[in-house]
């Protein structure tokens, strides 16, 4: 999210989810929405059906690409290049918007030097792309009326991963496609509450609703709604924790419903961290990969057991409602949360509901103060909403940016961190699939969903297939400099060639074993997205 | 016998569809789509429809486990909280509070993200809190 | 209409009559079903939009068979029902059904041929939609562009098994679309035709036009009217409609010897 508060000041989905179906133009890239975000899909054909232009860039065919109206397929990593690509090409035909650009934005004359050297030849050069397709896409985004644009981890987990938004940003703000209905820059957040993680300051830099530690006044706030003295520099992220973990420099970890045995890059190296610790405290509601290191496991519930508050894409706040009692002596994870509070002797943590709770976060946080679980109750609320009687945005950065005015970054494009070479001539790319969730801690225990796909799987070019003689569901490996796995080959024109795809669900044939820690400068987050691997015959 | 229907969000993607979870007699048996929520409007995907299958897995943890040389030992909520609280504090006085991290969740609710954001800042005394999404 | 509902309602439960009745209920601002008990307030009571009473009635009646119930049913419900306990997934002999007509601005969204139970206790019967307008467009079509119209429309699918969750009369244990041998697992979007083929084809004498596979697509694809297609064909062939008579067995649940359709071309 670091890429769009640089840009706007704000990190979080531009518009909301319906907006969508009145776009004249979505432009989508790294998502692979009808798997991953099916009902925001759902609205983006719904506007497709009334004439809108689809467009996907995207390095693996899927089924949104499939459905789109103009589908290219960019080398991986390439994303700036393609993107300062399209805003040369809209400048020097004058298809930007002139009022915008000057009213609401500045850095513009710099970006227009910097995107002059990126031309459409240039363009296919690095990314794969033609340049009469760079063309098509400029002016069907750049003449919409209201141009939307849709991204998920495809554009950020990469070394430039916040270069990428800007990039997106820029693009945006060039066009006027930002601040007005059913356009903006909307990032789909993967899990149900990542939004609300973000919100709540489970950051390093933030407390709730992104107010800085570093900030004296917002830290003041803080200490005296708490009553306790806080720290004001800046915590480690958690890449930054399993290095220091892993050299002995982090003597303890509270991990809450999460695997980073499975979900973080490089495993080898996070379970040498683990096993590294003092102490590790693990609260899920499965004995996972990470919790098997723990010194105590907490069982935790799951959604059903426990009410609460979640914050979708699109920042609305919804509910969570207990619909049974916890299984066994498991307990919902707020109270785990507040009786362990209470027992490191901190008088404040004596909660007796999760709303107790969320009066607090009410009280303290500006963006959330405006929405109350009575509200909600009746109404659909997105934030910000700053009080009781405030009806809530569904679109953010009208009339001005978070940030006052937005910014234009010029940004050159970089290599991924890892090229293929002799050693390891293929690329790797990874993401999710339909049918299961994250690290499949709750979707491998569903029979329904474990029934469609059982195992780890790798999607192979038909013509790469082809040439080292690998045949449909044939178990094959791949390496990487980090390690090696095995899985069943899926021969498919969705990637392209000299390009693998591994869904990161299993423990069987995990990818992260094989991809690359190397962390975007910023955004702290690793290159999912590609790396170089070599693909055998076993 | 009883039969409710509880309205709750999808566990899964961040679309943040709503359904009813089937409760007959205290067991999650199924899902019903809400009709009149705004983002879903009776559909789910192949995992919503499904989100109440992981619920009752009886490999679901039931216990409070503490690792005794090398083995987990089911414990009383007292002793795995009193022991968890004695180790952090003591890891906070030994080697400091920033020599301790807290990994917070996207899956789980904003008053648990916001409980152990306090916990790691108020109560440890440190900023080291991330959650997974970045990831 | 409501109130009147309401009364009915109030009635079996005070009296003794029924244990407990299914119906609608507005809750959090939403509507969902909702098994009334005596001594329940019934302000929450709501009848729009509808939700489909047949699978939930079968769930309340497995967990206790005995239970006296009531349920307030539209048209479809009471097809369903009908359907339902034709093939022995529910017993409709402890079952006390409140006929509920659909006005016309519901029996229009629902594009819904019969909008009446076969016994109305409460609002009017009105006329039903004959044909949509894409029937008609179908109809029209050449069977090559009959295949390219629904091959595009499957595109979208996204495999959610929505619409066969949703049904009513998709009854069966064990469903060959999770067979891999006829549907292979794991693909997105479904193999086309035969996953969609699969489930029209099962429906052809059970399917009781509720509309509820097409409400449940998340990808808004037409399933109603490939649906309506292949019934029109089964009607016209056995004269037979779903749900309509409780004693007429469906001529498809027979043995393969009667072969229905030999004889009738013979
Ligand atoms: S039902 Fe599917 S689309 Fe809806 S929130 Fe759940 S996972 Fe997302
Ligand atoms: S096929 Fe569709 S319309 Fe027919 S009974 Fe099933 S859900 Fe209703
Ligand atoms: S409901 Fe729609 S998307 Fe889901 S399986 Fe059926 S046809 Fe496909």
């Amino acid at each position: 999210m670091a890429g769009l508060v640089a840009s706007f000041g704000s990190g979080a989905m531009t518009n909301s989810i319906d907006e969508f179906e009145d776009a004249d133009c979505i432009l989508i890239t790294g998502s692979n929405t009808t798997e991953n975000h099916p009902l925001i899909a759902n609205r983006i054909l719904r506007a497709q059906e009334k004439g809108a232009k689809v467009i996907v860039i995207d390095p693996r065919k899927t089924q949104i690409g499939d459905l789109a109206d103009i589908y290219a397929r960019q080398n991986l990593g390439s994303d700036v290049a393609w993107l300062n690509g399209l805003i040369n090409v809209i400048i020097s035909e004058g298809w930007y918007d002139k009022e915008f650009v000057s009213g609401r934005t500045e850095g513009f004359e710099e970006l227009k030097a910097k995107v002059a050297d990126y031309t459409p030849d240039k363009i296919e050069q690095i990314s794969g792309i033609p340049a009469a397709t760079i063309k098509q896409i400029a002016e069907a985004y750049a003449k919409a009326e209201n141009g939307s644009i849709v991204y998920c981890m495809g554009i950020t987990q990469h070394i430039s991963g916040t270069d990428n938004v800007m990039s997106l940003a820029n693009l945006a703000m060039v066009t006027g496609n930002v601040g007005k209905r059913s356009t903006g820059v909307n990032p789909l957040r993967g899990q149900n509450n990542v939004q609300g993680a973000c919100d709540l300051g489970a950051l390093p830099n933030v407390f709730t609703g992104y107010q800085a530690v570093i900030n004296d006044e917002l830290r003041a706030k803080f200490e005296k709604a708490w009553g306790v003295k806080l720290d004001g520099k800046v915590g480690q992220t958690i890449m930054e924790m399993m290095n220091n973990a892993h050299d002995g420099k982090l003597a303890g970890m509270y991990v809450m419903a999460e695997n980073p045995m499975l979900s973080d890059p490089d495993i080898n190296h996070v379970r040498e961290a683990l096993e590294n610790l003092d102490f590790l405290v693990v609260q899920d509601i499965f004995m996972t990969e990470t919790a098997q290191l723990a010194d105590v496991v907490l069982p935790g519930t799951t959604y059903a057991e426990k009410d609460g508050t979640i914050t979708n894409t699109d920042r609305t706040v919804q509910r969570c409602r207990k619909a049974i009692e916890p299984i066994g002596d498991s307990k919902p994870d707020w109270e785990i949360l507040a009786l362990l509070g209470q027992k490191m002797g901190i008088s404040n943590f004596d909660y007796n509901s999760p709303e107790d709770v969320y009066k607090e976060i009410m009280a303290v946080t500006p963006i959330y103060a405006g929405i109350s679980y009575e509200r909600i109750e009746n109404e659909t609320l997105h934030w910000p909403c700053p009080t009781a009687d405030h009806p809530g945005t569904l679109f953010l950065h009208s009339g001005t940016f978070s940030r006052g005015l937005g910014a234009l970054k010029s940004i050159d494009y970089r290599e991924p961190a890892e090229m293929p070479d002799n050693d390891y001539p293929m690329q790797l790319t990874t993401g999710r699939m339909m049918f299961h969730f994250h690290t499949g801690t709750m979707t491998r225990n569903s029979p329904a969903l474990h029934k469609e796909v059982k195992e780890s799987y790798v999607e192979v070019n038909p013509s790469d297939a082809k040439e080292q003689g690998i045949v449909e569901d044939e178990k094959i490996s791949i390496a990487s400099r980090r390690g090696q796995i095995e899985a069943k080959a899926r021969i498919t024109n969705k990637v392209g060639r000299g390009v693998v795809f591994i869904p990161f669900h299993f423990v069987e044939g995990a990818a992260n074993v094989l991809t690359n820690p190397a962390l975007d400068p910023v955004a702290k987050i690793p290159e999912y997205k590609v790396c170089a691997v070599k693909v055998e015959k076993i | 016998m009883n039969c409710d229907f509880v309205l709750t969000t999808c566990p899964y993607c961040g679309c943040g569809c709503n359904f009813y979870l089937q409760v007959i007699d205290g067991k999650a048996v199924g899902v019903v789509p809400c009709k009149t929520h705004p983002v879903s409007k009776g559909t789910l995907c192949i995992k919503g429809w499904n989100a109440h299958q992981f619920v009752h897995d009886e490999k679901r943890l039931t216990k409070p486990l503490i690792k005794k040389s090398g083995r987990f030992e089911e414990v009383s909520w007292d002793e795995a909280l009193d022991y968890t609280a004695k180790r952090m504090l003591e890891i906070k006085e030994k080697t400091g509070p920033d020599s301790f991290g807290f990994l917070s969740s996207a899956k789980c609710t904003n008053e648990e993200n916001y409980l152990l954001m306090k916990l790691s800042r108020g109560v440890m005394g440190t900023n080291n809190v991330d959650h997974c999404a970045r990831l | 209409m409501i109130d009147k509902v309401r009364q009915l309602v109030v009635d079996l439960l005070d009296s003794g009559r029924a244990d407990a009745v299914l119906a609608l209920a507005n809750v959090h601002a939403n509507v969902q079903p909702y098994l009334y008990k005596k001594g329940d307030s019934l302000d929450s009571l709501a009848l729009w939009p509808k939700y489909s009473m047949g699978p939930i009635l079968k769930s309340i009646q497995a967990a206790q068979p005995d239970m006296k119930l009531a349920v307030v049913a539209r048209g479809c419900d009471d097809r369903a029902l009908v359907e339902l306990a034709k093939r022995g997934q529910i017993d409709l002999n402890n079952v006390q059904i409140i006929g509920l007509a659909c006005t016309a601005d519901e029996a229009t969204e629902c594009e819904c041929a019969n909008p009446y139970p076969a016994n109305i206790d409460v609002g009017n019967k009105v006329d039903g939609v004959a044909s949509t307008d894409l029937l008609a467009e179908l109809k029209g079509k050449s069977y090559d562009d009959r295949l390219i119209f629904w091959k595009q429309a499957f595109d979208k699918c996204i495999k959610c098994y929505g619409c066969r969750n949703a049904c009513p009369l998709c009854i069966c244990e064990e469903c060959i679309l999770e067979d891999d041998s006829w549907v292979k697992a794991g693909e997105i979007p479904p193999p086309f035709p035969i996953f969609h083929l699969i489930r029209a084809y099962h429906l052809s004498d059970k399917c009781v036009e509720c509309g509820e596979c097409q409400n449940s697509c998340p990808m808004d694809i037409p399933l109603t009217s490939l649906y309506a297609l292949i019934r029109n064909e089964f009607n016209e062939l056995f004269d037979y409609i779903p749900g309509a008579e409780i004693d007429r067995k469906s001529p498809l649940v027979t043995s393969l010897e009667e072969d229905p359709i030999r004889e009738e071309t013979a």
